[in-house]
């Protein structure tokens, strides 16, 4: 940025008569400056002659005259102007000529004492000039006036310039290029300012800090601003600000590959690409909130630092441009055509957006600026919420429709089941929004639970409960497929089993259920496991039941025994066939089962082979009615539910 | 957000008379009834906005201003949207309360409402663009209200007068870029040009390479590169088909009446605002001469039309009476600038007084009214989505979701 040195350029403020005592009202010290260098000056002013004067009396005399100027009561009668006024005036003229001849672009090198002293005289003046204001226009004053407001013209217009080139260029030549060189949180370098440092965010990769201006250059970003607005020129100096923060955040969002899209184009696009959009808008609205909204802030408080109304209102103006802008692709999103798998990234982006309100809230901007911001956030959340809880609330609707017409095969858990109750629990890890957006939405339809001991205590919680109820009941329907009743309990225990452990799985769902219902669902599932027992073991001790012909007046009657025998192992062989291709996943459950098998039937069949064993004639009968022994029967019990149709085959 | 709340008891109202209504004596003539009604709003409502004494502004016996709501005037532009809000509550009225949702889907709303539907997104992108057009003549604004600011000072001097013409410059430029970069596809790279100096002064600056790169690049990301308010309009627009006259039209002419009013709302903001590629604006689109309804709209349309071919034949910048007045006082006083010489005749100063009063008035309104039009347009965007997601609803229900679980 630097061109080249050039020491001497405020030549003709410092004067020849560098041992001057300053004037206790001069807020600067008397400068050694070097020797004026020639080739420094402009033809057009007779420098000679502008060197003669002292800067600091000059400065004095000003001062002075403008205090008597003010204090004159009667603005009919104004005081002859001193030549000093002139004077004053061509220095400044001299001065802001040889600044407009530079070629860098940055003209203030460094903030020096001359600079300083520049900025000084351009107060002076602009004080002078206002006085002289007061004064009516035909009065003798009104050619001075004339003459002065015409140099603050043409001091402000440099300052201006100047000020745009320290925003545009410190600015760009970080940013414009790939190799972003953020300067370390430029506000606590600021010197005795220590506000707002800016907070860390996860996931924006190399672009995580406000990329700030150097100290230096906010230093002297602070003075112009301070000299323009106190000249009355701040409408210019928050035109040229506000723009180029504008540019330089629209250069941010476009860093961070954000792309305008519009309404219309939104809709017409496909989910997956749309996704990746959002993802992008997730990550960019994070950034804003983390970053770059807090460092527009106190960008514009360290700038305008003597002005905070003007700071709020400058920082209101840009941010409210960007959010509305983002906004709009959220609602655009809200938009499309709902399914179910858009629910998560509009949950996310929900969930995003109102992590933008405290950004614009502790911002403690103008109210009417906040009201408007805030509105607009939540009309937006508003959006994105309904649309999130309509596909939400669409699952219902898709239960309902579920009907199959083939059993999944050996009672294994349906795949709707387990679709609905991942979805759920993905669902639920976002319960906190989700709670917030029924209770907004809440609807007035009555589609409430109804059961009474059930009463839940949120508008989510009931639409969770409905969505189990509708669960069941289509497991309930699909459990009719199989004709055989085991099976069909083997199928609820499965889905039953797998809902419940889904729902003690994750604290959300199982907090939203209550452990009321979990306790009832054990319940039915329980019962389930007993009607199974009953069923498949009824089989097997009917035949070790002593009724039946098995005594006929007290003696044993050996046909039946042999029968019984022989039912026995045909009975327990169909069973055991069948139930080896039965699928229980769920390794608990299966030994529960086989538990509960093992501990009906063995006791019951070691007790009648004992008591009936040696009513068989000899050891050849009973090799061929008694099939199995108790052990036997136990290994086989072993190698049910495996859901291998070929295990029958490979244990003989 | 306050036009919500307003909105759903206005609703609920009509809902419960309707159902009222509907028990008592069967739906059909209670249907005719309110589409007449519905007609007749319409007609009241344009004929308010045509009657308006659409008078031209004179700045140079400005000191009778004009009419504060003349035509294509930002509160003449704030009624409108009024009109529009008004018509559409009532139209949602007709078409959503209380109907069998099954109509939807039988001809002729299965054809118009998804032509409806895609109409509303247009509106909405269009709603955008305005938005970002006011913005831009707030800004405007504000350079003008530096020249108001030097030139109410008294006396002017050299300097007060340079800083009125740099800030009159920068504003005239930027409009008259704005205009023409609009029309030549460079408009994505347009709007927020503010010269470096000010008008022409820009090539005096030390950095004129970057004066162009840097102000120019500016707002691009606020829109679509390909995006054309004019195409939008044209596409609107385009397949606007009246029922037949004979035809049992039933709910086929409210749609129509709806989207007609919509397209002309859209149209005039378009014309009025700064907006991206405007250049070839259609002057006009088919609107039923024989309806009563229409002939307000109709009136309305040729006078807009007429005032958006004076721009395009004048090259002026902006439709909107404001900017006209404020480009047209601008003009005369740059020109008043480029020739001051201190002090300022006293013959003179009557009629710089004169023309930055008139300045003054454009940025008072301007002040008063162009945060108020950019709310109400935003409100107008809340309300054609919320439609958009209440008919959105209807069809849900129509179609009672047949899409199967994704296992």
């Amino acid at each position: 940025m630097e061109k080249k040195n050039r020491p001497n350029k405020f030549g003709s403020f410092t004067s020849r008569t560098s041992e001057t005592t300053s004037s206790p009202r001069s807020p600067y010290s008397p400068l050694k400056v070097n020797q004026r260098s020639e080739s420094d000056t402009l033809p057009t002013l007779e420098e000679d002659e502008l060197h003669d004067h002292d800067i600091g009396q000059v400065s004095e005399d000003i001062d002075r005259f403008t205090d008597a100027l003010s204090a004159v009561d009667d603005k009919s009668d104004p005081p002859e102007v001193p030549d000093i006024v002139e004077t004053f005036s061509r220095i400044l003229d001299s001065k802001i000529a040889k600044y407009n001849s530079g070629e860098s672009t940055t003209r203030f090198f460094k903030m020096t004492e001359e600079d300083l002293l520049f900025i000084e005289a351009v107060r002076r003046i602009s004080k002078l000039t206002n006085a002289f204001g007061e004064f009516p226009s035909s009065s003798t004053t009104t050619s001075s006036h004339n003459r002065t407001s015409m140099v603050l013209q043409r001091a402000m217009t440099f300052m201006e310039d100047e000020f745009r080139a320290l925003l545009e260029d410190s600015w760009s030549s970080d940013s414009s290029s790939t190799n972003l060189k953020p300067y370390s949180s430029f506000n606590n370098k600021q010197e005795g300012s220590d506000r707002c440092a800016i907070p860390e965010i996860e996931s924006t990769g190399d672009h995580d800090e406000f990329p700030a201006y150097p100290p230096e250059v906010l230093t002297k970003m602070n003075r112009i601003a301070a000299a323009m607005v106190s000249a009355g020129y701040e409408t210019e100096c928050c035109q040229v600000y506000t723009i180029a923060r504008r540019n330089a955040f629209q250069e941010q969002l476009k860093r961070l590959e954000y792309e305008k899209l519009n309404i219309e184009d939104v809709q017409r696009m496909q989910w997956e690409p749309l996704e990746g959009e959002v993802a992008r808008w997730i990550r960019l609205v994070k950034y804003c909130s983390a970053v770059l909204f807090p460092g527009e802030r106190s960008l514009a408080e360290s700038v305008f630092s003597d002005s905070p109304s003007l700071s709020k209102s400058i920082f209101s103006n840009i941010a409210r441009a960007v959010a509305i802008q983002l906004l709009d692709f959220a609602e655009a999103v809200a938009m499309t055509k709902r399914s179910a798998e858009k629910l998560f990234k509009f949950l996310d982006m929900h969930e995003t957006l109102r992590d933008l309100i405290p950004a614009i809230s502790e911002s403690h901007c103008s109210e009417e600026w906040e009201k408007e911001m805030a509105s607009e956030i939540s009309a937006t959340l508003d959006r994105i919420g309904a649309a999130a809880m309509n596909i939400f609330c669409d699952l219902e609707n898709s239960i309902r429709n579920d009907v199959a017409k083939t059993p999944v095969p050996g009672g294994a858990i349906h795949p709707l089941t387990r679709y609905v109750m991942n979805y759920l629990k993905y669902a639920c890890e976002y319960k906190d929004t989700l709670e917030q957006i029924f209770q907004q939405n809440s609807k007035s339809e009555g589609e409430e639970n109804l059961q009474s001991d059930q009463a839940t205590s949120s508008p989510f919680s009931a639409q969770l409960l409905v969505v189990m109820d509708l669960l069941d009941e289509n497991l309930e329907a699909k459990s009719k497929l199989y004709k055989d009743i085991s099976l069909r309990n083997i199928f609820l225990m499965n889905n039953g089993r797998y809902i419940l452990q889904k729902v003690k799985g994750s604290p959300e769902i199982h907090k939203g259920m209550g452990d009321n219902w979990c306790r009832r669902r054990s319940t039915v599932v329980r019962q389930y496991h007993k009607n199974y027992q009953r069923e498949t073991c009824g089989r097997l001790l009917q035949c070790l039941s002593l009724e039946g012909g098995l005594l006929v007046n007290g003696k044993v009657c050996k046909q039946v025994v042999k029968e019984r025998f022989k039912n026995f192992g045909v009975t327990f062989d169909e069973i055991h066939k069948a139930q080896s291709t039965w699928v229980v996943s769920d390794e608990q459950l299966v030994s529960e089962l086989r538990v509960s098998i093992t501990g009906l039937v063995i006791p019951a069949y070691r007790s009648f082979l004992g008591r009936f064993k040696q009513h068989l004639d000899n050891g050849r009968q009973a090799e061929k009615y008694i099939k199995y022994q108790p052990e036997d029967i136990e290994t086989l019990i072993e190698g049910l539910f495996e859901g291998n149709p070929l295990s029958m085959g490979r244990r003989r | 957000m306050p036009a919500t709340d307003n909105q759903g008891s206005f609703l609920n109202r009509i809902s419960i008379r309707r159902n009222q209504v509907v028990s008592m004596d069967g739906g059909h003539e209670q249907e005719l009834e309110d589409l007449d009604l519905f007609q007749k709003h319409v007609a009241d409502r344009f004929s308010d906005l045509f009657s308006q004494p659409p008078q031209q502004p004179s700045p140079d016996s400005s000191a009778e201003s004009p009419a504060p709501d003349a035509l294509l005037s930002i509160s003449w532009l704030r009624k409108l949207l009024d009109a529009f809000l008004c018509c559409e509550a009532e139209f949602k009225a007709v078409l959503v309360m209380g109907r069998d949702p099954t109509q939807f889907s039988k001809p002729p709303l299965d054809r118009l409402i998804p032509d409806l539907l895609d109409r509303s997104v247009k509106a909405l992108d269009i709603c955008n663009a305005i938005t970002h057009g006011v913005e831009l003549v707030r800004n405007w604004q504000k350079l003008a209200q530096i020249a108001v600011f030097a030139l109410q000072q008294q006396p002017i001097g050299e300097g007060q007068v340079r800083r009125a013409k740099k800030a009159l410059n920068t504003m005239l430029t930027s409009m008259t870029l704005d205009d023409k970069e609009s029309g030549h596809g460079k408009s994505t790279e347009r709007t927020w040009s503010f010269g470096r100096r000010g008008g022409g002064a820009a090539s005096a600056s030390v950095n004129k390479d970057r004066t162009a790169g840097g102000h120019f690049r500016a707002f691009s990301l606020s829109f679509a590169k390909s995006w054309s308010a004019k195409q939008q309009i044209q596409a609107m627009s385009s397949n606007l088909v009246a029922p037949r006259v004979g035809e049992p039209t039933g709910l086929a002419l409210p749609v129509y009446i709806m989207s007609t009013v919509l397209v002309f709302v859209m149209w005039a903001l378009v014309a009025a605002v700064p907006c991206q590629e405007r250049t070839g604006l259609a002057t006009h689109f088919p609107v039923p001469r024989q309806s009563g309804w229409a002939q307000a709209v109709l009136g309305l349309q040729e006078k807009i039309g007429e005032e958006w071919k004076k721009k395009e034949k004048k090259g002026i910048a902006g439709v909107l009476d404001e900017m006209q007045r404020m480009e047209k006082a601008g003009l005369w006083l740059v020109e008043f600038a480029e020739a001051f010489q201190f002090p300022m005749e006293s013959s003179k100063a009557d009629e710089v007084a004169a023309q930055v009063a008139e300045l003054a008035d454009v940025c008072r309104r301007m002040e008063e009214g162009l945060v108020p039009l950019q709310l109400q347009v935003r409100e107008v965007f809340h309300r054609i989505v919320r439609s958009r997601a209440e008919v959105l609803d209807v069809l849900d229900q129509v179609g009672k979701l047949t899409s199967p679980v994704p296992y």
